[in-house]
């Protein structure tokens, strides 16, 4: 049964490496080796975005099971015309990082420590691969491009997983001040990288 | 309003002249509290053009995510991921065609053998033996929040789902064997009874060890140069062994597990490995504080004492 399967998959699939987007479909069929895939794929994306957020190496480990749990679990739900599998993985990864920061007092006294340090480096200067280090320096780029009270508070937003109500605490700025900062420093950062143009 | 120096008009953005509009940058950053991300999502039900610029945001969020430098996770961490599958049951598609139960379906179940059907939605529950053990990290999830759906219809639908597919399960399920467990259970049957139930043991206590919050793990090499990780935790007092690459032995032989402490060493269980792939086995019996765990090569079956060096040992 199990070399039926696979001569099938051979047939649907070109000779290049499946794309994110149908391994997900084979996910949503239930194919553990499509979740392998894909997971050899993107997984050291999840874990480097999860462990930016929070540290800790081994809780990062744990979130990240979480988030392929969820991946399996819902792979069904992703809709490729809504955009790309990378874009749906890491969205969720991001929000389970924040889930985990949000439910634990661990988090909100690491938060303290990291928003400082956040505000004075704000990005990690390791790029392991060129993909990865053009990205970087294309999102840099464009994060010179904001206001510092719009370029603070987006990355404690999105970086140490600061609320909103968070951030305007630690910046001592009132909250409808942070709210457009966060939604015009994203609506700048969108037009400098041209996302959805 | 990207005009970003603009006084604001609103010191204290709780007041009536709130714009649900403005939500839209910290909603994309997963800024909001629940409650206040639900009152935007009602307010973006209403507006097309904040849904479009919703997904743009959001798009704009993912791209700073994709710019920090990616970690490699810990092989443990996969292995403890596959293992988990076969007992996690998955959602069907939205537009719920699938969710018409006939009544035909049913009699598609009866095919299978009982113990490839998970019961519950988490592999704590579908594993006799486990059953007493904290929930697994599936249960977690199921019950957990941010989910698609409302996590009780999701399970039920996830259940149904299974039932309907025991053809699928079944696949699923060798799948996993093929690529991380048929190594460790080299020679048992896949289906028969007790090596399925066995199977689905080793493959919930790998998955509890890894959620477990003292979890721990070190790696060293064996003797041959192939990555071996011991991860345990002393709460469960359990462990396992997990190898990359280890050579298929005969069938006059098996790879065998101790515990090695004060008392000396304790057989831990045997195993084989197909020769590719990752090999794991929990150890069987209790770890204690402090215990070393080696792997030698015995007669097949195993020895009450190691009869030869070990190929690896780690310190936990």
């Amino acid at each position: 049964m199990l070399d039926l399967m696979t001569a099938e998959f051979d047939l649907d699939a070109s000779s290049t490496a499946p794309s994110k987007e149908e391994l997900l479909a084979r996910v949503a069929e239930g194919d553990q080796s499509a979740f392998g895939e894909l997971y050899d794929q993107i997984a050291p994306r999840v874990l480097g975005l999860v462990k930016r957020v929070l540290i800790d190496h081994a809780q990062s480990e744990e979130v990240t099971q979480e988030i392929f749990l969820e991946i399996w679990q819902t792979a069904s739900r992703y809709e490729s015309q809504r955009g790309g599998a990378s874009t749906w993985i890491m969205t969720m990864a991001h929000r389970r990082a924040i889930d985990r920061i949000r439910s634990s007092q661990a988090g909100r006294d690491r938060d303290t420590k990291i928003g400082i340090r956040d505000l004075a480096v704000p990005y990690d200067h390791v790029a392991e691969t060129v993909e990865v280090k053009i990205e970087h320096e294309r999102v840099e780029k464009a994060m010179s491009r904001l206001t510092e009270l719009q370029r603070q508070a987006v990355s404690l937003s999105y970086f140490s997983g600061f609320s909103h109500r968070e951030v305007a605490d630690h910046l001592h700025i009132p909250l409808g001040t942070v709210k457009t900062r966060l939604r015009d420093g994203l609506i700048r950062l969108r037009d400098e990288l041209g996302v959805g143009a | 309003m990207s005009d970003t120096d603009k006084p604001d008009t609103d010191l204290t953005g709780n007041g009536p002249t709130n714009n649900p509009a403005d939500l839209a940058g910290a909603y994309a950053l997963h800024a909001l509290s629940a409650d206040e991300a639900a009152e935007y999502e009602r307010y973006l039900a209403q507006s097309e053009q904040a849904r479009i610029e919703a997904a743009e945001l959001s798009d704009t969020a993912v791209a700073l995510g994709l710019s920090v430098a990616p970690v490699q996770p810990s092989s443990a961490l996969k292995a403890g991921l596959m293992a988990q599958l076969a007992s996690t049951p998955q959602l069907s598609p939205l537009p719920p065609a699938a969710d018409s139960v006939t009544p035909d379906e049913p009699t598609a179940t009866t095919d299978a053998p009982p113990a490839a059907i998970p019961i519950g939605s988490g592999s704590a529950r579908a594993v006799p033996g486990a059953a007493s053990t904290s929930a697994s990290s599936a249960d977690k999830f199921a019950a957990g929040k941010g989910s698609a759906a409302a996590p009780g219809s999701a399970a039920e639908r996830a259940q149904r789902r299974w039932f309907q597919r025991p053809a699928g399960y079944l696949v699923a399920a060798a799948a996993a064997a093929a690529l991380f467990v048929g190594g460790t259970f080299a020679g048992q049957a896949l289906y028969g009874d007790p090596s399925q139930d066995f199977a689905q043991e080793q493959a919930a206590s790998l998955a509890e060890i890894n959620a477990a919050s003292d979890s721990q793990r070190a790696s060293t090499k064996t003797a041959d140069g192939q990555d071996a990780t011991l991860v345990w935790s002393g709460e469960l007092g359990l462990s396992a062994i997990i190898v990359d690459d280890l050579p298929a032995l005969g069938d006059d032989q098996d790879y065998q597990l101790w515990y090695i402490g004060t008392a000396g060493p304790v057989p831990a269980g045997t195993f084989d490995s197909d020769g590719s792939g990752t090999a794991w086995r929990v150890l069987d019996g209790t770890m204690s504080a402090g215990d070393a765990v080696g792997v030698t090569v015995e007669p097949s079956g195993g020895s009450e004492q190691p009869t030869s060096d070990p190929i690896v040992a780690i310190q936990s």
